[in-house]
């Protein structure tokens, strides 16, 4: 069942990349929160303890819920235009991902011969990372930058449960409240730079001098 | 092969060529509700058709022989597709390894023959017409390798009768393969029976369209033979695509037959509702879009080498 829903979880990154729309990608955010939570509500069941309920719920409310909407009011706020602009064709885009994904399905394949390590959650974990990273480098709008940032984060919280050893609570909580904390921060920063240019954007970063 | 298997053979044949014109009919129908009009009724492409074979043929001074059999050859190449396509329990007439190779190019050589006929009358808008749908169906042709190819490499079976029998819907990565295929399934109908988000079945003399424009010049038993084999095709691809859910393999034969109309029909409301809901792309957004599909295949091809 893992499987299946990390499969989903590829699927929707695949979405990402030829979607066009920011809003597209804020109900993405949301759909992965609820994937990731899903994924990580298995442990629980195996063996019941309140203990692994904690995180699956907060990571479902961190998000699923708060941040999506943090960055929708960003968007709102801004009156960011509601289509982003990439610098690189999409088409080009695709197959470059399509061709990264096969990389890390075929090297997962090979690497679960030696490891412990479950194939398809670990490749759908760094695909995620993979593709987040591109969207940092191939869009320009920087709450775009902020959504792959958040893509990346979703892949190596993937990561973590594709791994059989598990981390401690207290950790995976650290770490959620760690993006929250840097979503917020970004939502400030990207506030403050669309106070001095019209369209937050990298090509108007480039233009900044003393 | 015996008598009886033969005749069994031809049931499915002779049901798709009665059942294609109404399933048309009924995405049009379902289309005029959604968009607030009363509609054509539902047998209205059976009185088209009957229209069509009624009128005069006539063709263009600059045509040569190729328009004479171009649209006949497209229409029995689509027909002979039917004859390899299984529905449910019962064998079809041809069925034997590697017959997915024929079955694409079987549509391949239809397509081929109504490009050819659309460029032989010399229009330069049947011409531009032609020039989309060639390019367009290099994209198609993938989506389809991925998808149907996919499940043969996994299940070791070259013939589509057998790939949809070894699905197997009692394990949890069925489910995923159901999605992955169906949204794959449903572009490539989308794509090659030129429906709405890839090209509008509405417009003629639209600089926009792509597959009404081919059709220009043609009009009577021709144009019949043109709209007959679309509607065909639409037909072939909602089977095409209901045959992943598998539904034959269900305990009680009556139940899976009604999952198969269920999936058929809810098929037809989804393309009717998303001829609704999208506009048209725009013409070098749709290369993206039909490589997104090819990406699902290969996601597919990727997943089922290491689940298995």
């Amino acid at each position: 069942m893992e499987n299946v829903l990390s499969i989903l979880f590829c699927l929707t990154l695949l979405y990402l990349v030829v979607t066009s729309r920011i809003k597209t990608y804020v109900t993405i955010l949301r759909i992965q929160g609820v994937l990731l939570s899903l994924i990580m509500i298995f442990p629980f069941l195996h063996h019941l303890s309140v203990h692994l309920l904690i995180i699956p719920i907060v990571s479902l409310i961190v998000k699923a819920i708060i941040i999506p909407r943090f960055v929708n009011k960003i968007v709102i706020d801004l009156d960011v235009k509601r289509i982003v602009e990439p610098s690189i064709q999409p088409f080009n885009f695709l197959l470059l991902s399509v061709f990264s994904m096969s990389v890390l399905f075929v090297s997962a394949h090979v690497l679960s011969g030696f490891t412990t390590i479950e194939p398809i959650p670990f490749a759908s974990a760094f695909s995620a990372m993979i593709i987040g990273i591109f969207i940092i480098i191939f869009r320009k709008k920087l709450i775009i930058h902020v959504v792959g940032f958040l893509i990346l984060e979703n892949g190596i919280l993937l990561f973590g449960t594709s791994l059989s050893a598990e981390m401690p609570t207290i950790v995976e909580l650290g770490a959620l409240l760690d993006i929250f904390v840097v979503v917020f921060l970004m939502g400030i920063v990207i506030n403050r730079i669309s106070s001095t240019f019209a369209q937050p954007d990298v090509t108007a970063l480039g233009r900044l001098k003393d | 092969m015996d008598l009886s298997v033969s005749l069994q053979g031809l049931f499915p044949f002779v049901l798709i060529l009665l059942v294609s014109p109404f399933l048309v009919g009924l995405i049009n129908k379902q289309k005029a509700i959604l968009t607030g009009r009363i509609g054509a009724p539902v047998w209205q492409p059976y009185y088209d058709l009957a229209r069509l074979s009624r009128k005069e043929t006539i063709y263009a001074t600059s045509a040569s022989f190729i328009s004479r059999i171009a649209p006949v050859i497209s229409f029995s190449a689509i027909l002979f597709t039917l004859l390899i396509l299984p529905i449910g329990y019962v064998r079809p007439l041809f069925s034997f390894n590697g017959d997915i190779i024929v079955f694409a190019y079987l549509l391949g050589l239809a397509r081929f023959f109504q490009i050819l006929g659309a460029m032989d009358i010399g229009s330069s808008f049947e011409g531009m017409g032609a020039a989309r749908e060639a390019t367009f169906a290099v994209f198609a042709e993938p989506i389809f390798f991925f998808t149907l190819g996919s499940l043969a490499f996994i299940s070791g079976h070259t013939s589509i009768y057998d790939i949809y029998h070894s699905i197997q819907l009692d394990e949890p990565s069925a489910l995923v393969f159901i999605i992955v295929s169906s949204i794959s399934g449903f572009i490539l109908l989308v794509t090659e029976c030129s429906r709405m988000p890839i090209d509008d079945p509405n417009t003629h003399l639209e600089l926009t369209m792509i597959h009404e424009v081919m059709i220009l010049d043609n009009s009577g038993i021709d144009l019949f033979l043109y709209q007959y084999g679309s509607y065909i095709k639409i037909m072939v691809y909602a089977v095409f695509e209901a045959s992943f859910f598998n539904p034959f393999s269900m305990a009680n034969e009556w139940l899976g037959f009604s999952v198969f109309i269920v999936v058929i029909f809810l098929l037809t409301t989804v393309i009717a509702w998303v001829e609704t809901m999208i506009a048209r792309f725009k013409m070098k957004s749709i290369p993206q879009y039909l490589l997104f599909a090819t990406a699902i295949g290969i996601l597919n091809l990727l997943i089922y080498t290491f689940v298995r």
